[in-house]
């Protein structure tokens, strides 16, 4: 829809509101980057309405909670035992600590991409070929069946919908780690509303549209790329270029549910971060690696190798 | 076959048909035009109280919906639904029941040198079911990329890869979507039925049965869009491609304007009993002309049949032998 290309955004930045509690009527102090409040004196759980303004697009679409706190932690448990036994000790037998629901502002991003590419592609065919070789120390003369590659070059088209391409638009949750908690069950969009997210913590988009829209392309261009290789004819192909014209663009802020948690397995090591899909129970984290306990295998197996190799050689005196 | 009134506007991208409750179009993912509602002139905190009790309510993971903890009560929230489908245009029986007895009995006198002879008189009509039977048909622009390896133009390989962009036009191009007829029998009886003739409501024989659709929506669209993957990679190799053989052929659709219609299509299912077997025939609803079925072989006809043959392929090789000495 073109009317969504006008705006130029700026991230979310400003001072904080104070809001009187409808509830209790106590004054509410709101981060400018957050939807929901929880009264602190009422506990009465609000959800922020603002004026559209300029660069905070409003959520078109939020994707439920589907795991509970209790399921997101059961996740989590299961997922420190499973760590490799080189991270750092504490790890595989720390407790998940607090978890908190968050719904996170990504785009939702679609488009109509038209790309033309051009390839070589290779076409096998089988040939006769007669050698000599040396049979019983006489030279013989023998044929044999290779299979040979006739290259063709191919210029083409591919026109067809990106849909379902999801970036982050929030600082806190980098898209390489949206990335590992995909993929969402899109079928279980549901429209926008202030229900959706009352009682959790909901996050207005922290990153600029453009930000967000170049991120966009780049993942449907990606995309574009997997499919032109899968749709090559022939045996194998090469070369494989193309460039895409990108139509009918659209992008809205959709609202995910991740369960984020701060796992602490040390003193003085700051806590492992962990994040939970909120719908499918996906887990990502990066659990840090002892060094020690690397270079300690090492030699180990060092001392082993050595240990195996004089053994040898006293054997073999 | 008349295409219902819109109620909804379709997409504004690919022009495809909507549901009044799609979020998304289901075929390129745009979003809806969302229901309008007045702006918000200044900042403001808001509790979303039940609307049952009035008490504050937050979403629950639990009913993944927001639930009310006071009462319990759960409100429900703007998603895409899923409903079973159900049929929206229905075709009438213009053939009626005797007529249908009739077509019968001509399909069972009539031909086929193998059918044992008397069938019409011995074979004992069991039941007569007018039923409607559920089918999609749709239209839809398709703008079809397509690479494939065919004979054209070869070169040392006996195949060339060749690449191109077509456009179809799919018009009334009707799915199957009965459990109980097979797709053979659907697709015979699909194009005999007077398109023109479509009505809001069920009109025909008494008793007649309705055969549910048993796909919802979603499953509908994904039927579809397999049907047109399918006709358009058929339709590629009729032409379109240039040569005579292929293989790796390669389609990807863009589609435009996909218009689904669900029908309810008149038929009637006879069953009949000759020497202690049953055997099924489908009598077409509008065109008494289309009788299809299974008939009994006569056994003595067919051995018959095989026993000339050998005698004749004997007569054959002794001729060429006493001419070959």
């Amino acid at each position: 829809m073109p009317e969504q290309f006008e705006e130029t955004t700026v991230a979310v930045s400003g001072p904080r509101l104070h809001l009187g509690c409808p509830s209790c009527g106590a004054q509410l102090v709101v981060e400018a980057s957050l939807r929901t409040m929880r009264c602190p004196y009422c506990a009465a759980p609000n959800v922020v309405e603002r004026p559209p303004a300029a660069g905070v697009p409003e959520p078109v679409f939020a994707l439920g909670f589907a795991l509970t706190h209790v399921a997101a932690k059961e996740h989590v448990a299961r997922w420190l035992k499973t760590r490799s036994r080189f991270t750092r000790s504490g790890i595989r037998s720390a407790e998940p600590g607090e978890v908190r629901g968050v719904y996170v502002p990504a785009y939702l991003y679609s488009v109509l991409a038209h790309s033309r590419f051009r390839a070589s592609i290779g076409e096998d065919y089988q040939e006769q070929e007669t050698y000599t070789t040396t049979e019983n120390g006489k030279t013989v003369t023998r044929t044999r069946t290779v299979t040979r590659t006739e290259w063709r070059s191919l210029n083409g088209e591919l026109k067809g919908y990106v849909a379902d391409v999801l970036v982050t638009a929030s600082t806190g949750l980098r898209n390489d780690e949206l990335e590992a908690l995909e993929p969402f069950d899109l079928r279980g969009l549901a429209r926008y509303t202030p229900a959706l997210i009352s009682g959790w913590v909901a996050e207005e988009p922290s990153l600029t549209r453009e930000q967000c829209l170049a991120q966009a392309r780049q993942e449907a261009e990606e995309r574009v790329g997997g499919r032109l290789g899968q749709f090559m004819p022939g045996d194998s192909h090469r070369e494989l270029e193309h460039e895409s014209r990108l139509e009918w663009e659209a992008l809205d802020v959709c609202l995910l549910p991740v369960w984020v948690l701060a796992v602490r397995y040390a003193e003085g090591a700051p806590p492992l971060r962990v994040l939970v899909n909120g719908q499918t129970g996906e887990v990502h984290g990066k659990a840090p690696i002892s060094v020690w306990k690397v270079v300690a295998a090492v030699l180990v197996l060092l001392v082993l190798v050595v240990a195996g190799w004089l053994l040898a050689q006293g054997g073999g005196r | 076959m008349s295409t219902a009134v819109p109620t909804v506007a379709p997409c504004q991208r690919c022009a495809s048909a909507l549901e009044a409750e799609d979020l998304r179009c289901p075929i390129c993912g745009l979003t809806t035009p969302p229901p309008v509602h007045g702006a918000v002139e200044r900042e403001t905190a808001r509790v979303v109280r039940c609307e049952n009790c009035g008490a504050a309510m937050e979403y629950s993971a639990e009913a993944k919906a927001p639930r009310c903890d006071f009462c319990g009560s759960v409100t429900r929230v703007e998603t895409t639904a899923d409903p079973v489908e159900q049929a929206e245009v229905w075709l009438p029986f213009t053939v009626d029941p005797a007529a249908a007895r009739a077509a019968l009995m001509g399909f069972l006198g009539k031909g086929g040198f193998f059918r044992p002879s008397g069938l019409a008189e011995e074979a004992a009509v069991e039941s007569l079911q007018p039923l409607w039977w559920p089918a999609w048909s749709f239209q839809a622009g398709v703008d079809a990329s397509w690479t494939a390896d065919s004979d054209a133009g070869s070169g040392r390989s006996s195949w060339a890869p060749h690449a191109g962009r077509t456009r179809f036009d799919f018009e009334n191009i009707p799915v199957p979507a009965s459990k109980g007829l097979k797709v053979k029998e659907c697709e015979a009886l699909a194009p005999h039925y007077q398109r023109g003739s479509a009505e809001g409501a069920p009109r025909g024989p008494e008793g007649a049965h309705v055969e549910r659709f048993e796909a919802t929506r979603s499953g509908a669209r994904r039927t579809v869009l397999e049907a047109v993957e399918r006709l358009s990679r058929e339709r590629l190799q009729q032409g379109v491609i240039p040569g005579r053989r292929f293989r790796n052929v390669h389609v990807a659709v863009a589609l435009s304007s996909l218009h689904t219609t669900r029908l309810a299509l008149p038929a009637y299912v006879l069953a009949y009993r000759y020497k202690g077997k049953a055997y099924r025939v489908v009598v077409h609803g509008q065109d008494a002309g289309v009788v299809l079925g299974e008939t009994p072989i006569s056994g003595w006809r067919v051995a018959a049949v095989v026993a000339g043959v050998l005698v004749l392929l004997l007569v054959v090789l002794l001729v060429m032998g006493v001419f070959g000495r």
